[in-house]
């Protein structure tokens, strides 16, 4: 502080009025450039109409919008990606919960059982799918091998091809790497609630679902409704796991709304036509983003 | 008929030994007050009670029965807790009938119970509101009404008006002591107050390092307080304890000052001992020197007024002590006068045990 | 005298846990080892029905072959970008989450809206900044990817910054400036010693998020620049993969940031939960 007091004496203050805004000027320059650049560019490259053959830059009006909504193969995308949010979601959230009441009182050894629960998520998505994909392998897979044990004679399910084998295969993936992240959270927010009131509650004679529902349930529900945000968001956009396991596919049948897009932009060279599901995309989450982000109050 | 009834309580926390053995037999609509330093072990003895944490070893009985292993929902009671413990998603009156719903009591009795508690609380117009848009005062009527609902044999109260500003404070007591004449249950309160204590107990257990120091009425204690701890909790302010020597017939002081002390016999001139005086039997000299009392010159050196009466520091035998002298007895520090000192109510500690002689 | 009935006790209540977290740990373990020992076994051992559950010996073969192929290589890739981007966020968000919290800087909207931004689905991002970077020259760069981690890593540390900064008392920043200091020293001497734990936390979640990120290396890499998480794909077949290989880079890739967490795991919490429990 000596440093500061003797410049203090000798030069003259300087407004920091501005000072604000060069603080965050660097960050919001970057964002817009990633965050809202694409938004209109995509907008634009979607009013015409380019793709592997052409490059026509006039204006197309609504061409490929119109396009996208007669386009069967993106709807089916949305759906595949809707049912694997639908299926994944409710499933991590319960076992994470269930985790998490496990460790919730103490036993000693506790962190270090955290600490090895989490190695799913903290692995690249990637190599999530690489080791699933291993792990699912008909012949020298050890999950077959474990399924033959159980079930007395030789299993042949060949996971990350057959269609009905394949969708469970992913979304075992997907659960095993983020229900710990479920399990992280809801672990905090459990530790958390006032130890008094269930107590009270278990005096008065609740039992635990009726404890669970009217005291812990809502004493947990902000954090719980952020990690269902984040974790819905990220399901929709899932891409990683399923490019390991199956690349979308056999055909089109694992492949999600972001592999659609990719495969639309970096294998048809259909720039205009991926520009226009980008843009819808960007379009329709930010508005649902924006709303869920103000309703859970995350800003303040 | 006790209504509860310890024998040989011990609570283990791994190494650190909280309660050590305690026994205790609280009898059909008595108000018991655990009460002590923090550490005590009080607030886990209350807990073993309630069965909220499990007993090392020894027994709870409640109205009869051995609860000792039971659940804290089958044990018939109900516990008023330090921070209200209120459930923040219910209003009011789904708070005081939480327990009554719980047990599936039909809702026209639960109706009924509800508006007769509200009613003894005096919070009826308060049932649609909910915890946070109450006061503090409001708040610990809630938490009271929720358990009175309930009907049970033994209420408990953990350290309940801990949490409130000092006028409150004393509006409660009042309230609670009234509640326990009116609803004539058998109550066990702890709190680290020993005014609480005094006023609300039909019997004080002080509770020390785990282990019962004394147990009796209020009065038994003050008066007749068995160790050093004892006198020096009860009591405000505090007792004076002072260093001193026994002679043939009273005390010596350090500095010399001589007292006597009435009414007792076989005392060992010589013996080192402990010379324990009330601030409230310390009087200004008046015109006579009453029978049993001493009269002694001091300086004053401090003073603090307490509206009716003034908390004097004066030195006396090598140390200071504190006399509750009437408002306009003293009025400036230095001034030089004479106190009484009622030694009839003086005791004696021997220094070695701590024990009263 | 009763007692306590058998499954009420506390002991039996505790073994049962302990059974029941060791299964857990099992089920979600075992696939990563699995990774790890394919990557020490032989052809032989890989290849093996029914599987080796516990290979003979430790071989390094598999390694020996990604770095003599100079595939090993991709991990130093990955190392740069991640470092790089990590300090350039860390930098640009801490100073601006700072302005957010002492200056209320943009109110509620700028909060909202960098927060929305973490939300954007990359796929979505990406191609438009292809077609940018495409232009700009960027593709297959070190700065293109460096500047697009850095980006999105952003919202990240934005919000988990904004969290730590809020817990510094404002008086000591107060105390500061009638000590005689500019702003500006009250950021670097003052607020960033104080917030050191919570800097750290967050520049090691930028960090593995950047290592472990895929869609925008796929997209944004050919040849010059490939990170490890693109490499390991080039190992899946049609037919058969090579499984070692994709063993081994995987594990390499993953190295670092199990040390990573290993040190961080007292804000595990925090830093994957991106601040939404408090403390």
């Amino acid at each position: 502080m000596r440093a500061c007091l003797t410049r203090a004496m000798t030069t003259a203050v300087h407004p920091d009025r501005f000072f604000r805004y060069w603080l965050v000027a660097p960050a919001i320059f970057l964002l817009l450039a990633v965050g809202l650049f694409p938004l209109i560019y995509s907008l634009i490259v979607s009013f015409m109409r380019i793709d592997m053959m052409d490059t026509d830059t006039s204006f197309h009006g609504l061409y490929n919008y119109a396009n996208l909504f007669k386009d069967a193969r993106l709807w089916w995308s949305l759906a595949h990606t809707l049912l694997i949010t639908a299926i994944a979601l409710p499933i991590e959230l319960l076992l994470g919960l269930a985790m998490a009441y496990l460790f919730l009182e103490r036993m000693p050894g506790r962190q270090i059982f955290v600490a090895l629960l989490v190695l799913p998520t903290i692995i690249s998505p990637i190599v999530a799918g690489a080791t699933w994909r291993l792990m699912f392998d008909n012949q020298y897979g050890p999950i077959n091998q474990i399924l033959s044990w159980f079930a007395g004679q030789r299993v042949n399910a060949l996971w990350n091809i057959k269609p009905d084998l394949v969708y469970p295969a992913i979304i075992f993936c997907e659960i095993w790497q983020w229900t710990p992240f479920m399990f992280l959270i809801l672990l905090a927010a459990l530790s958390n609630v006032d130890k008094s009131q269930t107590e009270a509650a278990e005096i008065d004679g609740a039992s635990f679902i009726r404890t669970f529902r009217y005291i812990v349930l809502p004493a947990i529900w902000p954090v719980m409704a952020i990690a269902i945000l984040i974790r819905g968001l990220d399901l929709f956009r899932i891409f990683d796991i399923i490019w390991a396991l199956t690349q979308g596919g056999p055909g089109t049948m694992t492949e999600t709304i972001s592999i659609y897009a990719y495969v639309q932009g970096f294998k048809q060279f259909e720039t205009s036509y991926t520009a226009a599901i980008a843009f819808l995309v960007i379009f329709m989450l930010t508005i649902v983003v924006t709303w869920a982000i103000r309703r859970t109050g995350l800003a303040k | 008929m006790s209504d509860l009834k310890i024998t040989g309580l011990h609570k283990h926390y791994g190494a650190f030994h909280a309660v050590k053995g305690i026994d205790l037999d609280v009898p059909s609509g008595e108000f018991t007050v655990l009460v002590g330093p923090s550490g005590c072990g009080k607030s886990t003895l209350l807990r073993c009670i309630a069965g909220l944490e499990e007993t090392s070893a020894g027994t709870v009985e409640i109205g009869g029965k051995d609860v000792t292993w039971a659940r804290p929902r089958d044990r018939d009671i109900a516990m008023v807790f330090q921070n209200y413990a209120l459930y923040p998603y219910l209003n009011v009156k789904d708070n005081i009938a939480f327990g009554l719903r719980a047990r599936k009591f039909g809702e026209a009795e639960v109706e009924k119970r509800v508006a007769r508690a509200a009613e003894m609380l005096g919070i009826g117009h308060l049932l649609q509101r909910f915890p946070r848009e109450l006061s503090g005062g409001q708040r610990q009527r809630v938490a009271i009404g929720r358990a009175i609902v309930r009907d049970a044999i033994l209420y408990l109260f953990d350290e309940p008006l801990s949490n409130l500003d000092a006028q409150l404070r004393d509006d409660m007591r009042v309230e609670i002591k009234r509640l326990h004449k009116e609803l004539k249950r058998t109550m066990v309160y702890v709190t680290h107050d020993q005014i609480e204590a005094m006023t609300l107990a039909d019997r004080i257990v002080l509770l020390r390092d785990g282990v019962i120091e004394q147990l009796g009425t209020p009065l038994d204690l003050f008066e007749r307080p068995r160790t050093r701890f004892v006198a020096g909790f009860l009591g405000s302010p505090k007792m004076n304890f002072l260093d001193a020597t026994l002679s043939a017939s009273g005390v010596i002081l350090k500095d010399g000052t001589t007292l006597e002390l009435p009414g007792r016999s076989g005392l060992k001139p010589g013996q080192a001992v402990i010379l324990g005086l009330r601030p409230q039997h310390i009087a200004m000299a008046g015109a006579s020197i009453a029978k049993g009392h001493m009269r002694v010159p001091v300086v004053i050196e401090l003073v603090q007024p307490t509206g009716s009466r003034v908390q004097a520091t004066m030195p006396l035998g090598g140390a200071s002590i504190i006399a509750e002298l009437g408002a306009h007895d003293v009025s400036r520090p230095g001034e030089k006068t004479s106190i009484d000192i009622d030694m009839t109510h003086a005791i004696i500690i021997d220094p070695a045990t701590e024990t009263v002689i | 005298m009763s007692t306590l009935p058998f499954h009420r006790r506390k002991d039996v209540r505790l073994a049962f846990r302990y059974l029941l977290a060791l299964l857990l740990v099992i089920v979600f373990v075992f696939p990563v080892y699995w990774l790890f020992i394919i990557s020490f076994k032989t052809p032989d051992e890989i290849f093996a029905f029914p599987p080796v559950w516990y290979p003979e010996s430790i071989q390094f073969a598999n390694y020996k072959v990604l770095f003599k192929d100079g595939d090993a290589a991709t991990v130093g890739n990955s190392l740069i970008l991640a470092t790089v981007s990590t300090v350039f966020a860390m930098i640009l968000g801490t100073i601006a989450a700072y302005s957010l919290v002492r200056f209320k800087t943009g109110g509620e909207n700028l909060a909202v809206w960098i927060i929305s931004q973490r939300m954007m689905p990359p796929v979505a991002i990406v191609f438009p900044v292809f077609l940018l970077y495409v232009w700009l020259g960027w593709v297959d760069s070190y700065t293109g990817l460096i500047v697009l981690y850095t980006a999105f890593s952003l919202p990240y540390v934005i919000w988990m910054m904004r969290g730590y900064i809020e817990d510094i008392p404002l008086e000591l920043e107060e105390s500061a400036l009638v000590d005689g200091c500019t702003r500006w020293e009250v950021l670097w001497k003052v607020v960033l010693p104080m917030a050191r734990s919570g800097l750290f936390a967050t520049a090691v979640f930028t960090f593995i998020f950047a290592w472990n990120d895929f869609l925008f290396a796929l997209v944004l890499t050919r040849t010059e620049v490939t990170t490890y998480t693109v490499q390991v794909t080039h190992y899946f077949g049609g037919q058969s993969n090579f499984w070692a290989k994709i063993a081994a880079m995987s594990v390499l890739g993953t190295i670092p940031v199990f040390i990573t967490v290993a040190i961080m795991q007292r804000f595990l919490v925090r830093g994957i939960s991106m601040g939404a429990v408090k403390g």
